[in-house]
């Protein structure tokens, strides 16, 4: 199904992605090669330079992965279209055994440009720019990365079949067994609300303590500080599957107001005033910044490194903390009106 | 404030095209003095000019300029400690002409996040001292000579910097001009800033509020 | 206000005033730009327009047609099906229609026949109302034209034409009515007649008809009503109204993709002139980059002052591409590519087509079109910022 304009965008993006994942590699390769801080030849120069070049590339990347991380939900959405029994992004989506792996290569993607960013980041406010080799040599290990995301991409699209029937959200995600392929199973909703809730809270907790901004409560020791950190990023690894799938089988239902209809993808559209997007953004930016509080962690054991860590470190939290808040605000507004108007015992 | 110790420079190392600009340089210029560094084209002027203003690294020795090694200090780092400490004027004065003069003083406030009322304002103090209220807004393309200089020496100033380096500025001046300047230059220095000047005009090197001449002939330096 | 924030005010500011320092050559990538926003815009407009409104018209229709199916052929059904239809839960009417193409030898053009009494259809007043006149009755010799083959008769004020039946005998119609232009997208070709006519005119026998039209209560039940007829018919197509509408969006689908590709050769080109227009730099921008890095204008500012640059001439392209696209659909009817999209034939409907711009299809042509375009300016950007600072001072 390449002939579609969503298609064409998908396949532009990654060619974009490419192009820049390129330059920047090959960046990297010289880096790793030439690279002497204490030089002044040209060539160092010029490789300082081309540093800049690389970390402007993949900044460029993780953009346009975002971008193809939306228009890949939204492809899935338009082909649920044309695809026989397909009736949101969900269907089209498991058209074929390559959407979901798609869609999972995207989203990590997201997250491992992201830690790139970060490192650089880090990396170039230390005089000695000491992360360097680090940073080229992870760059080099994305490369791969991005080829599979290419590649199940080209694959999905070239595989997906108008004629070959495939199941609707209402099969899928729906409690009632033996109606074949129920990717969530059965799972009890108000246990799932009470882990929701219960991790949110925890993290909130944790947030407040590691910024010191529970009066009367401050935190001595790098130590603790290092420990709560990792569990602060743990704990949002667990909140990002948990949230996923209690979006999926509990949130969603209210959001359409119909109790059968539940389905990540759907609360994207129009007709619910694009919610879904509100809750994804900050479910995944959140995440990515609460567990780069561990990433940062590690970072922080050179004492070079140690000032701009814990910079980074303090941000880190308190945009996790209000993204955390607005998720929390976001998924329960439906939820809340129901059971504040409608009622149910 | 500056000092430079065994200080050399080479251009285009291991390359067939390599010329060496410095050799051995060691060089101590005291905070608050005066400075005239003397040399022909082609004699290392413009290296150790580059240095000096943090602009270059050195290939090998010791670099510190108010208090900041230079050595292996990557450019950006060089970049954040050149434009806290050094004021630049350059030969051709090297205005935007098709900035007006408020906006060509404030030039090195942009990337500093100044919001426009405090650039509008900080270039209004220095604007009003050199007496060229009447040019503010003005495209810079337009004024004389002699405005275009106060410009220049008004965008050295802006962020307060502590060293002002001066490149030939009296070369495109008339007497009166270049008289005006090097005055200008000693009511700055009594403010507290340090001068250095790149000159071989005799109005300049014979100017007495100079504290000290640096000769620099074929890459090396004599300190009288 | 934040440093970070105000200071990319000041950059964009500052990019801002150099775009328009330089208008001439800004002004040029931007009409070409928008241009080539305008190529895709209009297409994308088009094919989400052309879907809507052929969704709007075939929202009436009915909502399941059987055909009987022998060898993978269609051939006539037998209207003794209808009862075997009974008891089938939520059927609200199943009426038999006759169908058929007429081949007008002076014109060369193709006419949809279809007999099909109205009264007999639950919806059938809305026919009525779709025609200027009235709707031909049981057996009375009417048709009602759809407005293209009425051009194409030459009827010159005749209200009689005839039309031949197989063994070449003439049969003539007297015209009751014309399709109104509205529903032109479906009927421009279209000769409606009563049921007994259109078989008089093909001389289908009387226990036959082409296909059986079924409408059902509630429209949510239309692929369970589907199934069970098909157990019932098994040796019949059962065809829904939302099978029919995705074959129309893969059409229009495709149509639009494999314009798009063309698209795509022009996109490539400019994505080119981009990368050469950013790389080539004057004498005094060169001079003025130095002049701003010796400053401590740092490489990073270069860069982001690059960005707003583009950002901005990519903006206002944009803006301005979509816009004109969006007025070429709405007055022009985006008659300079709808060839591609509704194909070349000898009837060719006019349309009132609505606009149709939803935020997926910004993102789209946005996608399609500014993505590439600030993608071919980053390396020059950085090319740009890497000017050395002693450039200014030589």
């Amino acid at each position: 199904m390449f002939l579609s304009a969503w298609s064409l965008s998908l396949v532009l993006c990654s060619i974009v992605v490419l192009f820049l994942m390129a330059n920047a590699a090959r960046t990297g390769v010289r880096v790793l090669r030439y690279w002497d801080q204490a030089s002044d030849s040209n060539l160092q120069i010029s490789l300082e330079n081309e540093t800049w070049l690389a970390s402007t590339l993949i900044e460029f990347a993780l953009a346009v992965q975002g971008l193809s991380l939306l228009l890949f939900i939204l492809a899935a959405d338009s082909y649920s279209q044309v695809i026989a029994g397909a009736m949101c992004a969900t269907g089209s989506l498991l058209a074929n055994e390559f959407g979901l792996p798609t869609l999972y290569l995207k989203l990590a993607g997201f997250f491992l440009y992201g830690f790139w960013i970060l490192l650089h980041q880090i990396d170039i406010r230390s005089e000695v720019y000491p992360l360097v080799r680090v940073k080229y040599l992870y760059l080099l290990l994305l490369l791969p990365f991005i080829l599979a995301d290419i590649l199940f991409q080209t694959l999905y699209i070239a595989n997906l079949d108008p004629d070959i029937i495939t199941s609707c959200c209402a099969v899928v995600f729906s409690d009632a067994t033996g109606e074949g392929g129920n990717l969530l199973g059965s799972l009890p909703q108000d246990l799932m609300l009470w882990l929701y809730y219960g991790t949110i809270v925890v993290l909130l907790g944790l947030a407040l303590l590691m910024n010191n901004r529970i009066p009367g409560l401050m935190l001595a020791g790098k130590k603790v500080q290092s420990i709560l950190s990792f569990l602060y990023a743990m704990g949002w690894l667990w909140f990002f599957g948990l949230a996923l799938a209690v979006i999926t089988a509990v949130i969603s239902s209210y959001i359409y107001a119909m109790p059968f209809h539940r389905c990540p993808f759907c609360i994207i559209k129009q007709d619910y005033c694009y919610i879904g997007l509100a809750i994804y953004f900050t479910l995944i930016c959140g995440t990515f910044f609460g567990i780069s509080t561990a990433l940062a962690e590690l970072l922080a054991r050179r004492p070079e490194l140690a000032g701009p860590v814990r910079q980074y470190r303090k941000i880190a939290i308190d945009l996790s903390l209000i993204l955390l808040i607005i998720l929390a605000v976001l998924s329960s507004y439906h939820y809340l009106l129901y059971m504040i108007t409608g009622g149910e015992s | 404030m500056i000092e430079l110790e065994s200080v050399n420079k080479i251009y285009n190392r291991g390359q067939p095209n390599e010329v060496q600009a410095l050799y051995d340089v060691n060089l101590v210029i005291e905070a608050n003095s005066m400075v005239c560094l003397r040399g022909a084209s082609g004699s290392g002027k413009s290296t150790l000019l580059s240095i000096i203003g943090c602009i270059l690294p050195p290939t090998s020795g010791r670099a510190a300029v108010a208090g900041k090694q230079l050595a292996r200090l990557p450019d950006r780092f060089m970049t954040i400690h050149r434009r806290r400490t050094i004021g630049f004027i350059f030969q051709q004065f090297n205005i935007l002409p098709d900035l007006s003069v408020q906006e060509n003083i404030s030039l090195p406030l942009l990337p500093l996040g100044v919001s426009p009322k405090e650039r509008r304002i900080r270039a209004k103090v220095l604007i009003e001292r050199l007496g060229i209220s009447h040019r503010q807004d003005f495209p810079a393309g337009q004024i004389s000579g002699g405005e275009l200089q106060r410009v220049a020496i008004a965008r050295a100033l802006i962020n307060d910097q502590p060293i002002i380096l001066a490149d030939e500025p009296t070369a495109h001046l008339d007497t009166k001009l270049s008289q005006e300047f090097l005055q200008t230059m000693v009511d700055l220095k009594k403010t507290g800033k340090t001068i250095i000047i790149a000159s071989h005009d005799p109005l300049v090197t014979e100017n007495p509020a100079i504290d000290r001449i640096i000769d620099i002939t074929d890459g090396r330096v004599d300190v009288s | 206000m934040n440093p970070a924030l105000e200071k990319h005010l000041n950059l964009l500011d500052y990019a801002l005033s150099s775009l328009w320092r330089r208008k001439l050559k800004n002004l040029g990538i931007i009409t070409v730009f928008a241009g080539v926003i305008f190529l895709v815009a209009s297409f994308q407009i088009l094919t989400s327009s052309l879907t809507s409104t052929a969704e709007t018209m075939l929202a009436k229709t009915p909502e399941i047609v059987i055909q009987k199916m022998s060898a993978g052929r269609q051939e006539s059904i037998p209207l003794s099906y209808l009862n075997r239809l009974d008891g089938v839960f939520g059927i609200r009417a199943a009426v038999p229609r006759i169908w058929g193409y007429y081949f007008d030898e002076t014109s060369g053009a193709n006419y949809t026949v279809m007999g099909v009494e109205r009264k007999a259809m639950p919806e059938g007043r809305r026919l009525e109302m779709a025609i200027e006149g009235s709707y031909p009755e049981a057996g009375q010799g009417g048709a009602a034209l759809g407005r293209e083959v009425a051009a194409n008769m030459k009827l010159a004020g005749r209200r009689t034409f005839s039309l031949f039946r197989p063994d070449l005998s003439l049969k003539t119609f007297r015209i009751t009515g014309i399709f109104a232009e509205s529903t032109d997208l479906l009927t421009a070709d279209l000769l409606v007649t009563g049921l007994d006519d259109a078989r008089d005119l093909f001389t289908i026998p009387d226990s036959l008809a082409t296909d059986l039209l079924v409408y059902v209560t509630n429209p949510n039940e239309i692929s369970t009503i589907a199934k069970k007829i098909a157990a019932r018919l098994p040796d019949t197509r059962v065809l829904t109204r939302p099978q029919i509408l995705k074959t129309y969006k893969v059409v229009f689908g495709w149509r639009s993709g494999f314009a798009s590709i063309c698209l795509l050769a022009a996109l490539a080109a400019f994505a080119i002139l981009a990368w050469d227009k950013a790389s080539g730099l004057s004498a005094e921008e060169k001079r003025e980059i130095g002049i701003l890095k010796v400053l401590g204008w740092q490489t990073t500012d270069i860069l982001t002052l690059r960005f707003w640059e583009s950002l901005a001439v990519a903006g206002l392209a944009f803006l301005i591409g979509c816009t004109t696209a969006y007025l070429h659909v709405l007055f022009l009817e985006g008659s300079l590519f709808r060839p591609v999209l509704l194909g070349w034939s000898v009837i060719h409907p006019s349309l009132k087509i609505l606009p149709v711009f939803a935020a997926g299809d910004v993102l789209l042509i946005f996608t399609l079109s500014v993505l590439p375009y600030l993608a071919a300016t980053v390396i020059p950007a950085w090319r740009c910022s890497t000017i050395s600072p002693d450039a200014a001072i030589k």
